[in-house]
């Protein structure tokens, strides 16, 4: 199903919602302040516990309210916070302020790889199906078809930390894949490895989008984003920018990354502030069940 | 990028969207204290198969394999008999010196081994944790099962060595007494490792103190000399006779070595640490569940 079951007028159940959600990341930087320092300055700062320490605004105060059905696809240049709203999603960091809500536990079938290094393949297999809260018979009936959709082959007895990162990636989505989740998260998972597990892969996504309640997908491929959803969010330096069709919002996005790239940032800034200008947030309020009012807006 | 970081103009409308809230869990929240427990319990094959499956990839690069969980505490046991036995003759007036000893570095040795990788179980399982949703403390738990079953072929070879090295020592039914022991020491080092757990992953540095506490423990639990030395001290004996390490020590020397029932205030005050700590480590623990996804 994709996500144009969100027909205006009929709004269906919340499946995930984040209420201002927003994320820092404090970094420690290694950049040379503009005084050049003293040397007695050079010598307190080798002991200094944080030398440089740098907030970076991963995420801006944001809501957003993803419905049962819906294929949300999530587009943004490098940076923008596109993996940080996943993560924040995901229950992988939790963020600076806001919350988010969801029916169940979102399942992020990301490219992050090792899980336990020093175990093998298999074995993280198990742990990982058990961390997800299944039950040992049932991983040990889908045993075969992780393997498969791995590909990995013999190489799954080996220890993870032998394993190439593609390889490591390809058993995380195999693990992730094998429940079956309510709320899928996908973070460009379809670009990794090569072009025989881009198919094996893409044919297991195209199953878990049948069966899960709500997808979010981050891709790169604005193609893949039209095919496969049915809203599309647009973020930038952590902002949103636009929030809606998947064509015209690709449109769009397409437009401003090739103003930059012919490097015309004034004009694609000037085209970025007036999206924004016309861009329709939402603010969640939290009202039990019986005082609610149908109203419809993304 | 050189890219002026122009202002953002406000969007057009916010719209505010009814949501019934309490229909919805939030994303990693902390359940209530006895869910969590019931939670864990939900989570108990994922505990034991993580602890199982690292007993077996822990010394699977040595040549030697698992026999190090063995030659580890003689090796252990010798050090101490040359330095304290032989040299600095602490054994003065204590019966059957070399069970004496190994039962003291073999028991410290579970515990510190215990507490030691408790600690460090959230920090080293970064990956496990930012990945899945499972309740934390599954890997604290984890970590001290894992210990434990590893411990098994030690606690023979402890056994074996008062049964074989002379003066042997009979088998009584006291040997039964071990297993209370162990459960109880079980309980404290898991009590111990959940505080450290959560003490580490907001300050990493304490993971190097620790090595420093645990020598501090082993010199003050008579490892290698006898508590007699203090009998003209009554509240340094008192102080020395109230910590819990000693006294599994003890009780376990009472049982094994000298065929005497262990008093039952020893066992009171073992009993009284185990469950203190391990209350005390579960709900300290529990309470910073959330904080641990962060690192
Ligand atoms: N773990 C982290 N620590 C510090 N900064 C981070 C971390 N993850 C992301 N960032 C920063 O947050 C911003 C957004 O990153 P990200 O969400 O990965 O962007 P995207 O996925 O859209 O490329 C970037 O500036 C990035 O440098
Ligand atoms: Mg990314």
């Amino acid at each position: 199903m994709s996500g144009d079951s969100t027909v205006p007028g009929t709004p269906s159940d919340p499946c995930v919602v984040a209420e201002n959600v927003a994320m820092k990341y404090k970094v420690i930087s290694t950049e040379e302040q503009s005084k050049p320092p003293s040397l007695h300055r050079k010598f307190l700062r080798r002991f200094k516990p944080n030398p440089n320490t740098v907030t970076v605004n991963a995420l801006n105060e944001l809501s957003l309210i993803v419905r049962r059905g819906e294929s949300v696809g999530v587009i943004g240049r490098n940076g923008s916070g596109k993996s940080t709203l996943m993560k924040l999603i995901s229950g992988q960091a939790r963020p600076t302020s806001g919350a988010i809500h969801a029916t169940s536990t979102p399942i992020m079938l990301g490219v992050n790889a090792a899980l336990v290094p020093e175990l093998a393949g298999d074995q993280n297999v198990i742990l990982g199906g058990l961390a997800m809260g299944l039950a040992m018979e049932e991983i040990e009936a889908r045993f075969d078809e992780i393997v498969e959709v791995s590909g990995l082959e013999k190489s799954i007895h080996l220890p993870m930390k032998s394993y190439s990162s593609g390889m490591g990636a390809r058993l995380r989505f195999a693990i992730a894949a094998c429940g079956n989740p309510e709320i899928l998260l996908v973070d460009e998972a379809l670009n990794t490895g090569d072009a025989q597990f881009a198919a094996r892969s893409k044919r297991r996504m195209d199953e878990l989008r049948e069966k899960a309640g709500c997808v979010l997908l981050v891709s790169h491929s604005l193609t893949t984003i039209k095919d496969m959803t049915g809203r599309v969010v647009w973020l930038d330096k952590g902002d949103l920018i636009m929030d809606g069709e998947p064509k015209e919002v690709t449109k769009r996005y397409m437009e401003f990354t090739k103003l930059l790239a012919k490097g015309n940032n004034d004009s694609a800034f000037a085209l970025r502030a007036e999206l924004r200008s016309s861009l329709e947030m939402v603010n969640v309020v939290n009202a039990p069940e019986s005082s609610r009012s149908p109203q419809v807006v993304r | 990028m050189t890219e002026a970081v122009g202002q953002l103009p406000q969007p057009a409308a916010v719209h505010d969207v009814p949501v019934d809230l309490s229909k919805l869990k939030r994303v990693g929240a902390r359940p209530k204290f006895l869910d969590y427990l019931v939670q864990l319990w939900d989570f108990r094959q994922f505990t034991y198969y993580d602890a199982r499956a690292r007993i077996q990839s822990g010394t699977r690069r040595d040549k030697l394999g698992s026999a190090w969980l063995i030659l580890n505490p003689i090796f252990n046991g010798l050090t101490y008999f040359l330095v304290f036995g032989l040299l600095l003759n602490t054994s003065k007036g204590i019966p059957n010196f070399i069970g004496y000893l190994v039962i003291g570095v073999f028991m410290y040795q579970i515990t510190s081994g215990a507490i030691m990788s408790g600690a460090r179980s959230m920090q080293q399982n970064k990956a496990l944790v930012q990945g899945f949703s499972f309740p934390r403390a599954a890997l604290p738990i984890g970590v001290n099962l894992r210990e434990f079953l590893g411990n098994v072929p030690m606690i023979i070879a402890m056994l074996l060595i008062v049964l074989v090295v002379p003066p042997a020592e009979p088998i009584t039914w006291r040997w039964l007494l071990l297993l209370p022991v162990l459960a109880l020491q079980f309980a404290f080092n898991l009590g111990v490792g959940l505080i450290l757990a959560r003490m580490i992953s907001k300050v990493n540095d304490i993971t190097h103190l620790l090595p420093f506490f645990l020598r501090l423990v082993m010199y003050l639990s008579a490892v290698f000399y006898s508590l007699d030395r203090f009998k003209d001290h009554p509240t340094i004996l008192k102080v020395m006779e109230a910590n819990p390490m000693f006294i599994i020590i003890d009780i376990t020397r009472d049982a094994v070595l000298y065929g005497v029932t262990p008093s039952l205030m020893s066992w009171a005050m073992l009993t009284a640490w185990a469950s203190i700590v391990l209350v005390v480590g579960m709900v300290f623990f529990w309470r910073a569940e959330e904080s641990y996804v962060r690192g």
